[in-house]
């Protein structure tokens, strides 16, 4: 007897639909056979399912039953088919009947004693059984917040394995209460500016950072703040768009981030340790998961001690930068995951972290040297502001609290509505080409004059210029006029990145 | 590459026409020979008068590197020869300022003189052959061991009428110089740095101890040849009030625009258009890791 249960496999954050066949045969041997390019967490599944069974009241075929997960060639990796393979046996043992499992997907993790464990990527699986026009989709209790954000699919959610019986039954668990995203006038989450003590230059940096989306690099011995307002920097992001909260969303599902129940839209903060591989921070592995870049998608990825980074790592981030998306390309086929995320790196002036000028720096002269020389080649040409802090004054600390991030963010959102009425929605400073860089530019005599100096008597190299002139577009954008003039030329040069001597 | 270069080495024995005078001054120390390559002729017409030495940390602030250039361009387009040692930092600095100025320059190596040392100045050691002179006690391809050093200071105490210091920390081979120099009765002067700079300890230790004070090239030159022979001092544009505040902060030691922006009492925004145009006019220079300080640029009336 043969029966089909429908499940899907996770590639990066994509997934696609994998017919789980299951056929008993009513003689031979007692044996379970898996075929169909599983991993190990699949092929373990068979001991998953037997146990999840007989504990769960059904019975366990026992005869010769053989599994096949379709397509052949496509590698399954993870526990999720564990629900799907379930299904499939009762189907094939007539504990099901067909039209219980007619048009449903199944996604889930068995315990042996039959509850249903959550599954990363139950978001993308609801949006593809939307999209495959199935009937329902059932998931683990736990993933039904994340599968019910969308529309037009109803999701049943699992708590147990003999709640398959209820399938295509009255008696079948009600969908979750449909979640509405609350992003329009969202007030900024996590950590606010306001704890940033002094540092009126930082405070301009980060937030003009934030009007272009330009990325960034702070630079500053230990102690002067610079994780803290890394960390303080989606707090003036603008709120993100319902379709960008999705794909937020969609990326922490595939992780698992979800499944713990909480679905707190907001923008990511990433930042990983500098010993991080070059497949943890990009993506990779087989099957691909998603790297850091992915995970801080919409939002912030943060690069402490950027000189200590890998020379392999940091090379590998040029594209994701340039191009919003990662390619992993496998011997099965390649799959692409978004990475539209803003560059803040942070480094110490030298190894020890004390400074040259300080006069108390003990670094040996080469190891100084070679320490500046990466960090100025780190990405070079991929981070648009630089700027130096000191550690803050004792007086600066005792001041009361700084601007907050709401009204930071009040100017960040008019500079970003400028831009869009320019290049287009979604779209800002930090991303405009050539032509629509020299077209936007809009420079006043006097600012024209200034850039011409700029690049006679500081050696700005081509790109330096044009990064000068980008800058100098949002510090315009930021202070509402409409002609970039010599002060925001002045200041973006003040803000450039500085070679290596 | 091989560190030993392959090129023509000369050689002065003591006693031979042409051995520089001022090295008999060391007695038994002098060296047998000297083995050089580049220009012979500079160093046969060496004359102790006319001839500094500056040296210093091979670890120098980014203020050290600008003095000691400074020095080396004006005191060679003076017209002094300049000796130093071209170790990394100061001495490197010294040579580059002073053929940035066309000058003469010679060049005392721990090693032998067609061994370079250190490796990465091997752009700099081929142009002070090609316009000046390398020389050294030790015989042509000997590769500098320890010990080389502090025995090639004596030599360059000894070529120079006066021994400047830029930056030195305690203890360092720029202060074996210094004694070896006032062994000589040789002239040391010392440049003041900050006294909270590890690399200052040892020149503001030598002024303490009644070295000459070094402000610019200035003081060199009124201090060998006599009062206000030429005029070195480079000024700039004129500067506005607010220009001014924010040059004089930077000249106090703020060296991020926060920084500037509390000790000039402007805003953060102000202060970074200030540095730029500052840095336009040339008055202030920013390092490789963003950090500001003042110029030897002097502005018009200063």
């Amino acid at each position: 007897m043969l029966a089909t249960a429908r499940t899907f496999s996770l590639l990066g954050i994509e997934v696609r639909e994998v017919e789980v066949e299951v056929d008993v045969c009513n003689y031979g041997l007692k044996t379970f056979s898996l075929v169909g390019l599983p991993d190990t967490a699949v092929r373990e599944s068979r001991e998953r399912v037997r146990a999840a069974l007989e504990n769960s009241g059904f019975d366990y075929p026992q005869h010769r039953i053989t599994a096949n997960l379709a397509p052949a060639d496509l590698p399954k990796a993870g526990p999720s088919f564990d629900l799907a393979i379930a299904a499939g046996l009762l189907g094939a043992s007539k504990q099901l009947k067909p039209e219980q499992l007619a048009g449903v997907m199944l996604a889930g993790e068995l315990a042996l004693d039959g509850s249903i464990r959550p599954v990363p990527g139950a978001l993308a699986m609801a949006e593809a059984a939307r999209s495959l026009e199935a009937r329902a989709i059932a998931v683990p209790v736990a993933n039904a917040a994340e599968a019910a954000l969308v529309q037009g699919v109803r999701v049943v959610p699992l708590e147990r394995l003999e709640q398959l019986k209820q399938l295509g039954t009255d008696e079948e668990p009600a969908p979750p209460e449909a979640f509405e995203l609350s992003l329009n006038g969202a007030a900024p989450t996590g950590s606010d500016l306001a704890d940033l003590r002094g540092q009126p230059y930082l405070r301009d940096a980060l937030e003009i950072a934030a009007a272009g989306g330009h990325s960034l690099l702070i630079i500053g011995p230990p102690g002067a703040g610079k994780s803290l307002a890394a960390r303080r920097l989606p707090s003036i992001l603008p709120p993100l768009t319902r379709s960008d909260a999705m794909e937020v969303l969609r990326v922490a599902s595939a992780c698992g981030f979800l499944s713990r129940g909480h679905l707190a839209v907001r923008r990511p903060f990433r930042a990983p340790h500098h010993t991080i591989s070059t497949a943890g921070l990009v993506g990779g592995g087989s099957p691909p998961r998603p790297g850091e870049v992915t995970l801080a998608h919409r939002g912030v990825l943060f690069l402490d001690e950027l000189g200590e980074f890998t020379r392999e790592a940091l090379e590998a981030l040029r594209q994701p930068l340039e191009e919003g998306r990662v390619a992993i390309t496998r011997a099965r086929g390649a799959v692409e995951l978004p990475c539209r995320f803003m560059l803040v790196a942070a480094s110490n002036p030298c190894p020890c972290g004390r400074g040259e000028e300080s006069g108390e720096c003990e670094c040996r002269p080469a190891s100084a040297r070679r320490y500046r020389a990466k960090l100025s080649g780190a990405l070079a040409d991929r981070i648009d502001i630089s700027v130096a802090v000191d550690r803050p004054t004792a007086k600066e600390m005792g001041a009361g609290r700084g601007v907050d991030s709401a009204s930071v963010r009040a100017r960040v959102v008019a500079a970003r509505e400028r831009q869009e009425l320019r290049l287009g929605a979604g779209r800002c400073n930090a991303d405009m080409d050539l032509a629509e860089l020299r077209s936007a530019a809009q420079l006043s005599r006097e600012a024209r004059r200034t850039l011409a100096r700029g690049h006679a008597q500081l050696g700005l190299s081509g790109r330096g210029y044009d990064r000068v002139l980008r800058v100098s577009r949002t510090i315009a954008d930021l202070a509402e006029a409409e002609r970039v003039e010599a002060e925001h030329v002045a200041r973006a040069i003040s803000l450039r990145r500085r070679g290596n001597e | 590459m091989s560190a030993v270069r392959d090129q023509p080495v000369w050689r002065i024995t003591r006693g031979e026409a042409g051995y520089p005078a001022a090295l008999l001054d060391l007695g038994d120390d002098a060296p047998n020979a000297l083995h050089g390559c580049g220009s012979q002729r500079l160093v046969h017409e060496l004359d102790r008068e006319s001839t500094v030495t500056i040296v210093g940390s091979r670890h120098p602030s980014a203020y050290g590197l600008e003095v000691a250039e400074e020095l080396g361009h004006l005191l060679g387009a003076a017209g002094l020869v300049v000796v130093s040692g071209m170790a990394l930092g100061i001495d490197a600095a010294v040579h580059r300022g002073v053929l940035a100025g066309n000058g003469a320059t010679v060049a005392v190596l721990g090693g032998g003189p067609d061994f370079i040392y250190p490796r990465s100045e091997r752009q700099l050691y081929e142009r002070v052959v090609a316009k000046g002179a390398v020389v050294s006690e030790v015989p042509p391809g000997t590769a500098p061991g320890p010990g080389c050093f502090p025995k090639r200071n004596r030599i360059m105490a000894a070529l120079a009428t006066m021994t400047i210091v830029v930056e030195a920390a305690e203890p360092s081979g720029s202060l074996i110089t210094t004694r070896w120099a006032y062994k000589l009765g040789r002239d040391v002067g010392a440049v003041p740095g900050r006294v909270t700079s590890r690399v200052a300890r040892g020149t503001n230790g030598l002024l303490a101890d009644g070295a000459a004070v070094v402000r610019d090239a200035q003081d060199v030159l009124d201090l060998l040849l006599g009062v206000g022979v030429t005029d070195t001092r480079r000024e700039g544009p004129p500067l506005e009030p607010e220009l001014t505040r924010v040059a004089d902060a930077v000249d106090g030691g703020a060296a991020t625009p926060d920084g500037v922006a509390g000790a000039a009492g402007v805003e953060a925004s102000e202060a970074a258009v200030a540095l730029a145009r500052l840095e336009l006019m040339g008055y202030v220079r920013v390092d490789g890791a963003g950090r500001y300080e003042r110029t030897a640029l002097s502005a018009p009336g200063e």
